[in-house]
């Protein structure tokens, strides 16, 4: 790999040492003395940093998806979202399989019904669902949706194109350190005889924390080859 | 968990980047790359059994009102992984003061 660097920028070169935070400075010395002592491996921290940027909501998706078709399913995971998340291997006990120790949590399902609209929101920091819905999306952490969300959900829903009927109830979830929560959206018509992978595809991150409602012809990764409605 | 007053952690609530408390974290800063760090190193404790992460937690919560009341809610996984490794005796005040003077050192090295 060349190291030069003769290309033009349109900013100066860093030549000095930015400001030094000294919660940052306690933070490196716990990691390296922790590593000195053989308390975890440099290798470990480089792998649990990686799997959080790296785990994406196919784990939710998939329970939602085995909800839709599995009424008994769904009865396990809304009465114990924790336990039932097992059965498709995702232990938030375990840290040696797809949970996270720092996610060793309660963990709750909400279902959206006709009459009910659940969205979750982290007020305090940006406490969110990881071992299900992966790293929370930019916007979930800004003060913009976690501040507003509370105190005036439709208005931010609607900002999302979400426009809920005045009759439906709009709950919000407030996360913390030991209570996670995620959105089992209802099924959309027109679903009937899918498979559960058809129908993963549709629950989407968004749906999960309830700020869109699952449509057929999108999935996360691919867009109707045409507009289904009007703008 | 002790209540103790760690000197070398009170030097660094007096010395980092705080924000005034106001009972809510400022809401819009975006995490410092320490910060996902940190996420990183509690989730290796816990996993190799050093420091359960929900026994982390509940001292962040009693640590987080009482002696850690006034410092910053993003820096207390910090403070308390920290305190409570110091409490068990797997690292020593004087230890993390030599290496928080070390890594000082390598920051400021322009």
């Amino acid at each position: 790999m060349s190291s030069d660097h003769d290309h033009d920028h349109d900013h100066a070169p860093i030549q000095e040492a930015p400001e030094i935070d000294e919660f940052e400075v306690l933070e490196t010395a716990v990691r390296e003395l922790s590593i000195e002592h053989g308390l975890f491996s440099a290798e470990d921290h480089r792998r649990f940093s990686e799997w959080a940027q790296s785990i994406g909501p196919t784990g939710g998706s998939r329970l939602v998806a085995k909800a839709w078709v599995d009424s008994e399913f769904k009865q396990r995971l809304l009465a114990d979202g924790t336990t039932a998340s097992e059965e498709i291997g995702i232990d938030w006990h375990d840290p040696t399989g797809t949970g996270t120790p720092s996610d060793y949590t309660y963990f709750y399902v909400l279902e959206n019904t006709p009459e009910v609209h659940n969205t979750i929101v982290c007020t305090l920091c940006s406490c969110y669902p990881r071992p299900v819905l992966g790293m929370s999306p930019e916007w979930y952490r800004t003060p913009h949706y976690r501040r507003r969300m509370v105190r005036w959900p439709r208005e931010v829903l609607a900002e999302f194109g979400l426009h809920l009927p005045p009759e439906v109830e709009v709950r919000v979830h407030d996360s913390n350190q030991k209570s996670r929560f995620m959105v089992m959206p209802m099924r959309p018509e027109g679903t009937d005889g899918w498979s559960e992978d058809q129908l993963a595809a549709i629950v989407t991150r968004d749906t999960m924390i309830g700020v869109a409602l699952p449509q057929v012809s999108w999935t996360a990764s691919a867009a109707p080859s045409e507009p289904t409605s009007s703008a | 968990m002790s209540a103790n007053r760690y000197e070398v952690l009170d030097a660094a609530i007096d010395q980092g980047d705080s924000e005034p408390v106001s009972g809510l974290p400022q809401l819009d800063r975006p995490p410092s790359p320490w910060e996902t760090s940190m996420q990183a190193t509690c989730d290796c404790l816990s996993w190799r059994g050093a420091l359960d992460a929900l026994e982390r937690r509940q001292a962040e919560d009693e640590l987080g009102e009482t002696l850690y009341a006034e410092s910053p809610v993003h820096a207390r996984s910090t403070l308390v992984a920290a305190h409570l490794l110091m409490d068990r005796g797997v690292i020593t005040p004087d230890e993390l003061q030599a290496k928080m003077a070390e890594v000082r050192a390598r920051l400021e090295k322009a």
